[in-house]
C-alpha cells in the first residue's frame, strides 16, 4: 500500500488559489503582459526586428535590446549609409537609418531586401513633429493613442510605461519589505525596553509626511529611477514592521522556538529560518495592496513633476500634460484607462490571495 | 484606562517632536532653500536692472551685485546664521507660544493663512467622508444580506473599481467628460465659486438678476448672492471634488460593513434573536448591526488624517485653495515656514486622531481593555 503525501500548507494555499477563478486569471494576465512588456523593444520600437539587404541580416533590435529596455548601456546604432538609404531627391541619408522608410524604399525598388517592423513601429522618446497640426495630435489610424505635446506617441508611452511603473513597485515593495521584515522581527523577539524604543522610532518616521519629504528630496536631486526607488522604500517600510512584529510575539511563545532555544541555535537562526516562515501570512497578503499603492504613487507623483526624469515614459507624465490641456481627452482617458485596469488586475489578485490564505467561511442562519 | 490614554496623550510628544526634528533637517541640509532662491531673484532682478540702463551690453560678476548687509541680513531672517539645532529651539520655542512664524514669500503669518484654508479643506473632506458612510453602510448591509446575489455580484464590480481608482485621477477623467467641453461642459473646472456671472449655473441666474449681485461699477460680487444661490453654486463646484473624495472611503468602508455584518448574522445570538420569533428587519436592523457598526466607527477618529492625506492631489485637480494644495505650493516654492506650519498642524491632528479612534472603540464596545 503507497501513501499519499499529504499536501503542505502552501500546495493548498496555492490550490485555493487556482480555484478562485477571478484572481487566478488575473494573475496569469498580469504575468504574461509583464513578461510581454520585456519584448517591447521587439513590439513597440522604431527599430526594425530584421533587415535583410544584399544578402546580409541585420537585428537592430536585438543589438539594441539592453539599451532600448532598460535605458543603459549605448545604443549599437546602424547608419543610414550601411543599406545605401535615400532621402528626398534620391539624396543619401545621414545619422541612423530611419527604418520605416527604409521598408517602404525597400518595397519601391522591389529587389530581394526587406524590413520586418516590430507591429508597432514607434519608440517611446522619439518626436513625431512632421504630422499635421501641433501636438497633441489626436488618436488616428497610425497612432492608435494619439500623441502628446512633444509629438510622441502615447501607445508606445503608455506601454513602455506599464514595464517602468510594475518595475518601480516590485522593488520598492521588495525593497521596504526587506527592511521592514528585519526591524519587525527584531522588535518582536526582543521585545521589551528595545521594542518600545524601536517602536516610537518607527511611529515617529511612519508619521512623517509620505509624499511631501519625497517631493522635498526629489525637487532638489531630480533623481533617477534606481534613486527614487530608494528614496519611496526609505520612506514605505514601516507599515508591515507592525504585523511582522505582532507574528513574532505571537510565534515566539510557541514549543517549536524554545525546542530551538534548548537545541542551542542562535537568535538570528531561530528569528529567520524557524519564524519567518510561520509568519509570512501578513507579508504575502498585503504585497498585493502595497503594489498598487507604489504604483498609483509613482502616477500621483509622475502627475505633480517630482518623478521619473523626463524623457522616461510614464502615465503620470501624460495626466500632467492632460491637467494643462483639458480637451485632449486622449492625454487623459488612455493612461488612466491603463492605470485602473493594472491596478484592478493586481486588486483581484490580491483578494485571491487574501482568501486564499484566510478562507472565511461564514455560517448563515438564513 | 484612563491611565493608558495619558499616557497615549504624553507620548505626543516625542513624536511630535521627532517628526518635526526630522523634517526641519531635511529643509535645512537640503541645498535650493530659501536662501538660494532669494539670491537667485535679487540677482535676476538685478542683471534684469542694469541690461535695461546699458543696453544687455553689460556682463557684471553676479556676485557684487548683493550688497554685503543684505545677504547677512536675509540669513538672519531665516535664522540660517545660527547652527541648526539653536535655529529649531527658537522655532520651537514660537510654536509653543503657537505662532507658526511668517510666511518667506508673502510675509503672511503662517497661523492666518492655515486658518484661512482649513475651512475650505474640511468642508469638502468632511463632505466626502460623511457621504461614503450614507452610501457604504447601507450598500454593505444589502450585500451582506444578499450575499451570493447577481446585486451582491454587480455591486462587487463597482467597488472593486472603487478600489483600484485614486480619488484625484477619477477627478480628472470627470473634468475631461463633464468640464473641459469637449465631451460636456455642465461643471465648473474647479475652485470654490463662480468668478463671474456668465459663469454662474443657469437656475442661480434665473433666480439672482445681474443687477442685484454687482457692485456698483458693474463688477459681479459672488457675496450678494442670495443664501439659496449660494447654497447651489457651492454645491455646483462641490459635486466632482466630493465625488473624488467619496471614492476613497467607499470601497473599504462597503466591504467592511459587509464582512462585520456577515460575521455577526453567524453568531448565536442572532439565532436566538430569531428563535424569538423577532422580526427578520429587527434582527438583522437593531441586534446585529448595532455590533457590526463597530469597526466602522472606529474609522471616525481617522477622519482628519483621511482628509488630509488625499486632498493636496485633488486639490491641485480642482485649483481648491486649500491647505494642501497650500502645502504643495509652499513646498515647490521652498516656504519652509509655512511647510513646517502644516506639518505641525497635521501632526497633531493626526496623533489626535488616532487616540480618538481608539477612544472611541473603547466607549463603543465595553469588551474592549485598553491597558
Amino acid at each position: 500500500m503507497t501513501l499519499k503525501k499529504s499536501a503542505s500548507p502552501q500546495q493548498l494555499r496555492w490550490r485555493r488559489f487556482k480555484r478562485l477563478k477571478r484572481g487566478y486569471y488575473s494573475f496569469i494576465i498580469l504575468f504574461t503582459l509583464y513578461l510581454l512588456s520585456f519584448l517591447l523593444p521587439f513590439l513597440v520600437n522604431n527599430r526594425a526586428i530584421v533587415v535583410k539587404y544584399n544578402d546580409k541580416y541585420y537585428f537592430p533590435g536585438l543589438v539594441n535590446y539592453v539599451h532600448d529596455t532598460f535605458n543603459l548601456g549605448l545604443a549599437n546604432i546602424y547608419l543610414a549609409d550601411e543599406f545605401n538609404q535615400t532621402g528626398e531627391n534620391d539624396d543619401p541619408l545621414f545619422g541612423e537609418a530611419n527604418y520605416r522608410l527604409l521598408s517602404s524604399q525597400f518595397e519601391e525598388e522591389s529587389g530581394d531586401n526587406y524590413v520586418i517592423m516590430p507591429p508597432v513601429p514607434f519608440n517611446p522618446i522619439e518626436n513625431f513633429l512632421s504630422l499635421d497640426g501641433n501636438p497633441p495630435h489626436s488618436p488616428s489610424s497610425i497612432h492608435w493613442f494619439g500623441t502628446d505635446d512633444s509629438a510622441r506617441d502615447v501607445f508606445a508611452r503608455l506601454a513602455y510605461g506599464f514595464r517602468i511603473s510594475i518595475s518601480f513597485a516590485l522593488m520598492i515593495t521588495f525593497i521596504s519589505y526587506f527592511f521592514g521584515i528585519i526591524v519587525g522581527a527584531f522588535l518582536g523577539f526582543y521585545g521589551r525596553w528595545f521594542d518600545i524604543l524601536g517602536q516610537r522610532l518607527v511611529e515617529i518616521w511612519g508619521a512623517i509626511p509620505f509624499l511631501y519629504t519625497v517631493i522635498i528630496l526629489s525637487a532638489v536631486f531630480s533623481p533617477s529611477f534606481i534613486l527614487l526607488v530608494v528614496i519611496m522604500s526609505i520612506f514605505s517600510w514601516m507599515g508591515i514592521t507592525y504585523y511582522i512584529r505582532g507574528e513574532f510575539y505571537r510565534e515566539k511563545t510557541k514549543d517549536y522556538v524554545s525546542a530551538a532555544i534548548v537545541t542551542g541555535e542562535n537568535n538570528l537562526t531561530i528569528m529567520f529560518r524557524h519564524i519567518l516562515p510561520n509568519a509570512l501570512t501578513p507579508i504575502i497578503t498585503f504585497a498585493p495592496f502595497a503594489i498598487v499603492g507604489s504604483i498609483a504613487s509613482l502616477v500621483a507623483l509622475d502627475f505633480l513633476g517630482f518623478g521619473l526624469p523626463v524623457p522616461t515614459p510614464s502615465w503620470g507624465e501624460i495626466l500632467k500634460q492632460a491637467k494643462a490641456s483639458l480637451r485632449d481627452w486622449h492625454l487623459a482617458v488612455f493612461p488612466l484607462v491603463a492605470m485602473f485596469v493594472t491596478l484592478q488586475l493586481i486588486v483581484f489578485i490580491g483578494e485571491a490571495v487574501r482568501e486564499a490564505f484566510d478562507p472565511k467561511v461564514f455560517s448563515r442562519l438564513r | 484606562m484612563s491611565a493608558y490614554f495619558i499616557r497615549r496623550f504624553l507620548l505626543i510628544i516625542p513624536t511630535f517632536l521627532g517628526v518635526t526634528i526630522i523634517v526641519f533637517t531635511i529643509t535645512r541640509l537640503v541645498p535650493g532653500g530659501p536662501l538660494e532662491r532669494q539670491i537667485m531673484q535679487f540677482r535676476m532682478a538685478a542683471a534684469s536692472g542694469e541690461s535695461g540702463h546699458t543696453g544687455g551690453g553689460n556682463v557684471t560678476d553676479p556676485t557684487s551685485t548683493i550688497p554685503e548687509g543684505a545677504l547677512e541680513e536675509m540669513k538672519k531672517a531665516f535664522d540660517l546664521d545660527k547652527p541648526g539645532y539653536v535655529a529649531y529651539f527658537l522655532w520651537l520655542k514660537k510654536v509653543i507660544k503657537l505662532d507658526l512664524g511668517k510666511s518667506y514669500s508673502t510675509k503672511e503669518p503662517v497661523w492666518d493663512m492655515i486658518k484661512q484654508r482649513f475651512p475650505i479643506s474640511i468642508m469638502f473632506g468632511l463632505t466626502g467622508f460623511v457621504l461614503a458612510y450614507l452610501l457604504s453602510v447601507p450598500l454593505g448591509i444589502l450585500k451582506a444580506l444578499k450575499h451570493g446575489s447577481h446585486f451582491d455580484f454587480a455591486s462587487s464590480a463597482i467597488v472593486f473599481l472603487g478600489y483600484s481608482i485614486p480619488g484625484w485621477a477619477l477627478g480628472a477623467l470627470l473634468l475631461v467628460f463633464f468640464a473641459s467641453g469637449r465631451f460636456y461642459d455642465v461643471l465648473p473646472l474647479g475652485d470654490i465659486k463662480t468668478g463671474s456671472y456668465q459663469d454662474l449655473p443657469e437656475f442661480v441666474k434665473s433666480n439672482d438678476s445681474e443687477e442685484d449681485v454687482s457692485d456698483d461699477f458693474g463688477q459681479f460680487e459672488w457675496e450678494k448672492l442670495s443664501f439659496f444661490s449660494k447654497v447651489i453654486d457651492t454645491s455646483y463646484h462641490m459635486f466632482l471634488p466630493v465625488l473624488c473624495y467619496t471614492i476613497g472611503s467607499f470601497a473599504t468602508l462597503t466591504m467592511l460593513m459587509k464582512n462585520s455584518l456577515m460575521e455577526n448574522m453567524g453568531r448565536d445570538y442572532i439565532r436566538t434573536a430569531f428563535a424569538k420569533g423577532l422580526s427578520p428587519y429587527r434582527v438583522v436592523l437593531i441586534h446585529a448591526l448595532r455590533n457590526s457598526l463597530i469597526p466602522l466607527a472606529t474609522g471616525l477618529g481617522h477622519a482628519i488624517s483621511i482628509i488630509m492625506a488625499g486632498s493636496y492631489l485633488i486639490e491641485s485637480v480642482f485649483n481648491i485653495d486649500g491647505l494642501g494644495y497650500l502645502g504643495f505650493t509652499s513646498l515647490v516654492g521652498r516656504d519652509y515656514t509655512v511647510v513646517m506650519g502644516i506639518l505641525t498642524v497635521n501632526t497633531i491632528l493626526t496623533l489626535l486622531g488616532n487616540i480618538l479612534s481608539d477612544v472611541l472603540y473603547a466607549l463603543i464596545d465595553p469588551r474592549i481593555r485598553f491597558e
